[in-house]
């Protein structure tokens, strides 16, 4: 098991650097394929993120990341002490009916979170928002697809 | 990776190397950039990203931001992106305002 705990200083500073740096080793040590790796980066990015602009305001707080391999599935788990609020009730499609000329700038974030990992669960857990981001894994140790999505990808 | 951005404008034509990763910490200064190249009246923007490996949504909503400081008619050329950064911006259906190029040639 992987953890780390990452202190958000009320001043709106990104945490992007170290959330990004937790998640690249966790996907390395369980073998994830770069693919995969790179949309787990992304939701976590997003939804640390998320706490940190929409969850604190602004007020000092604490994101709490742990993560590991269990069973055929990488998870990740994010929790904080931000009011409850589950990114599954979050509908983008309002936001995206309208033109982007005329579009607000942000709200694009969840949807990237939610749009790639395997799955995605959402508990309130004794006060906490506990966020859990999954990658399934292959027999192999390699996320399904990993190789060949990699090839059909293209440079 | 550590973020790189640097602009040339040509007579009409501003364009944007960017190098790295796009998130919350690099995207003001992409947007910076764009600032200028509006101020300068330009009537197409190329944002050259064969070397951009990331995008978060904060480099959506510099790409939205770019769509809305830039004259009505003018065009948003990206170049060389990414798979993984070409899908992040097809998921939030931003790749119908914008041209997406292998190179700049094609």
């Amino acid at each position: 098991m992987f953890a780390c705990r990452l202190k958000v200083d009320g001043s709106g500073a990104s945490i992007a650097g170290p959330v990004g740096d937790f998640v690249g080793a966790l996907a390395e040590r369980a073998g994830l394929a770069t693919r995969p790796a790179y949309w787990l980066r992304l939701a976590a990015d997003e939804i640390t993120t998320n706490i940190v602009q929409h969850g604190y305001r602004g007020r000092d707080g604490v994101v709490d990341l742990e993560g590991g391999v269990d069973a055929d599935a990488l998870y990740l788990r994010i929790e904080d002490d931000a009011p409850a609020f589950d990114p599954r009730a979050y509908d983008p499609a309002p936001r995206l009916a309208v033109p982007p000329s005329v579009r607000e700038l942000g709200g694009y974030g969840l949807m990237l979170a939610l749009g790639k990992v395997d799955e995605f669960r959402y508990q309130y857990v004794g006060g906490r928002n506990r966020n859990t981001l999954i990658m399934r894994l292959t027999t192999s140790g390699e996320a399904h697809g990993g190789v060949d999505a990699e090839r059909a990808g293209g440079v | 990776m550590a973020f790189k951005v640097r602009m040339q404008i040509e007579g009409s034509t501003a364009t944007i190397r960017l190098e790295g990763e796009l998130d919350g910490r690099s995207a003001p200064e992409l947007n910076e950039l764009v600032v200028r190249a509006a101020d300068q009246r330009v009537e197409r923007l190329v944002l050259l990203l064969e070397e951009l490996s990331y995008m978060s949504s904060a480099g959506i909503r510099s790409l939205v931001f770019a769509h809305q400081k830039m004259p009505e008619e003018a065009e948003i050329l990206l170049v060389g992106t990414q798979p993984d950064v070409a899908e992040t911006i097809r998921l939030t259906g931003f790749d119908r305002s914008i041209v997406m190029r292998e190179t700049l040639e094609a």
